[in-house]
């Protein structure tokens, strides 16, 4: 006997049929509902990303996946430091107009898609067409005591970093180089702010010549210090301050614990203790993200 | 059988139900309590005394405990529970506004994507899960790949989590915990014990860049820790079984009370 037989109403065909109506039913709308409300929560896939080759300062420890892009810098005649992004060109791929940024840089293609993980991608400033301030620009928030003296958005200059050859603040050795944080492309009104890291080094020209220096830059392949050779100006060199592992913004000889991950003389990310070394630049591989379409 | 059935004075013979005449004594044949203990022999006497003893040991039982017995069920709905349940509901309900009123509400600022603060943590009871986003030294570097890892050091933290989950989930199917005292399951004494001690050196490790202690010796703590403390634990279960002489009385402490 089956355990249902005396169940009240008894079951008809009609009965069954309505069953199946309504649950059918009921299934749909869920799906359709289910289907609208990830339609709704979530952003339409954009264009822009994919596969890009990019230069990186090397991840050497902790959970994040690669390095941070460089962002090639230069210093304009009035002493102004300007981070350089590649200008807007229209293309046509396939018989569709996409708007592309992308520029030769020392023998490796520099392209705003190098910016496009971490939501950054979203960014007003990282839009290849922008019309955006290149000026680095002092962030907020003092980083370093030596810029607590200059406010928000002060561009950065050369005479600011006079003493990069012994500056050092108690973290990791001194005389690598005076850094100071900065912001890129975000002076328009509601854009998102684009940390950036500058660094001037007395490393530099040796990285570029292949010395021996902090480390041995003989081991750089002559691609990267080529592109070095481009992308920095007058010793400086600058990296898009965001960490690749869960876009935290670390920080270069920002805080005290960097010393117990081995991390005092590089980049340490507060968060999951991830570690970057600016002073061994690699090339990398990664798949930007689509840029939002609308 | 069947000759029996045509048996001319016992035409209804014992069934196999029990039921019919044979077994149970007819109603005017069965002794009654009264008979059963004026009876001074016999199964009808035992049987009165083990029930009066039970009885009356009850009894002794009942009046030496200070339980007042009501003949009371429940109590109605209304009016009774109802009210007991509005005073309750009006006391939270007041907390919740006195709070509401008292407490300076909180909220700061916007969040800023530009900057990280120093100190980045999740909330403390989540700990335990944001140390196992820091299990990269785990996550094997396989020769066949060609020294590559086989996921991202992100995704095998979050699939660590998995493990965990998966691993607590299991146990109650393992073990259904009728133990009530350790000594009697000292292995699973000790494989709770390791359990409590991970989650707390796991969320340690979560910790690290905050723990003034090298962090690969934290590391390696946070495995080993465990592990010592499960042998501790089976060690003492084990030498503590002496005391309760176990083997002695492991009848005792399987007794169970009555539901």
């Amino acid at each position: 006997m089956p355990l249902d037989e005396d169940k009240y109403p008894g079951e008809t065909g009609r009965r069954r049929f309505v069953k199946g109506v309504v649950g059918s039913a009921a299934l749909a709308s869920v799906g359709t509902g289910g289907a609208a409300a990830v339609n709704t929560a979530t952003s339409v896939g954009g264009g822009g990303g994919g596969p890009t080759q990019y230069v990186a300062i090397e991840n050497t420890d902790g959970p994040a996946p690669r390095g941070m892009p460089i962002v090639p810098v230069e210093v304009t005649s009035s002493g102004e430091l300007r981070g350089v992004f590649p200008e807007a060109t229209t293309e046509e791929v396939g018989g569709v107009e996409v708007v592309v940024a992308e520029t030769d840089m020392g023998g490796i293609t520099y392209s705003s898609t190098w910016f496009q993980y971490c939501g950054v991608e979203q960014y007003e400033g990282a839009q290849p067409d922008a019309d955006a301030d290149n000026l680095l620009r002092a962030s907020a928030g003092e980083p370093y005591a030596w810029q607590a003296d200059i406010d928000a958005g002060t561009p950065l200059t050369v005479d600011m970093f006079e003493n990069y050859e012994e500056w050092g603040n108690g973290i990791g050795e001194d005389g690598l180089g005076k850094p100071a944080g900065a912001r890129w492309r975000s002076e328009a009104e509601g854009a998102k702010t684009m940390p950036v890291q500058v660094l001037r080094t007395p490393e530099l020209p040796k990285m570029i010549n292949g010395e021996q220096g902090f480390r041995d830059y003989g081991t750089l392949p002559q691609g990267i210090r080529s592109f070095l050779d481009a992308a920095t100006d007058q010793k400086f060199m600058a990296w898009l301050n965001k960490c690749t592992h869960f876009c935290c913004v670390p920080g270069y000889k920002q805080l005290e614990g960097s010393a117990n991950f081995g991390g005092s003389n590089g980049v340490y990310c507060q968060c999951h203790q991830s570690i970057y070394d600016p002073f061994s630049p690699v090339q990398k591989q990664f798949i930007a993200r689509p840029r939002p379409t609308d | 059988m069947t000759e029996d059935t045509t048996d001319a004075d016992t035409d209804e013979d014992v069934r196999t139900d029990g039921s019919g005449p044979g077994i149970v004594p007819p109603d005017d044949e069965t002794p009654t309590w009264g008979e059963r203990k004026t009876r001074r022999e016999g199964l009808a006497r035992l049987t009165y005394e083990y029930f009066e003893r039970a009885r009356s040991e009850d009894q002794e039982l009942r009046q030496e405990s200070s339980y007042v017995e009501r003949d009371v069920l429940a109590f109605p709905t209304w009016p009774h529970e109802m009210i007991r349940n509005l005073a309750l509901v009006s006391f939270f309900v007041g907390m919740i506004i006195f709070l509401s009123a008292a407490l300076p509400p909180h909220i700061g600022p916007p969040a800023d994507s530009s900057s990280t603060p120093a100190v980045i943590l999740p909330d403390w009871y989540l700990y335990w899960s944001f140390g196992l986003l820091k299990l990269g030294p785990l996550n094997p570097d396989i020769s066949l790949l060609g020294g590559q890892k086989l996921m991202a050091d992100r995704t095998y933290g979050v699939l660590a989590n998995l493990v965990v989950v998966g691993f607590v989930a299991i146990v109650p199917f393992l073990n259904k915990g009728s133990a009530r005292r350790p000594v009697e399951q000292p292995f699973w004494g000790a494989v709770g014990m390791s359990g409590v001690v991970f989650a707390f050196t796991v969320a340690v490790l979560s910790v690290k860049n905050l723990v003034p202690m090298d962090s690969h010796l934290l590391f390696d703590l946070t495995f080993l820790l465990p592990v010592v403390s499960a042998c501790l634990t089976y060690a003492v279960l084990r030498s503590m079984r002496e005391g309760y002489m176990f083997n002695l009385n492991r009848r005792y402490y399987r007794l169970r009370p009555p539901k």
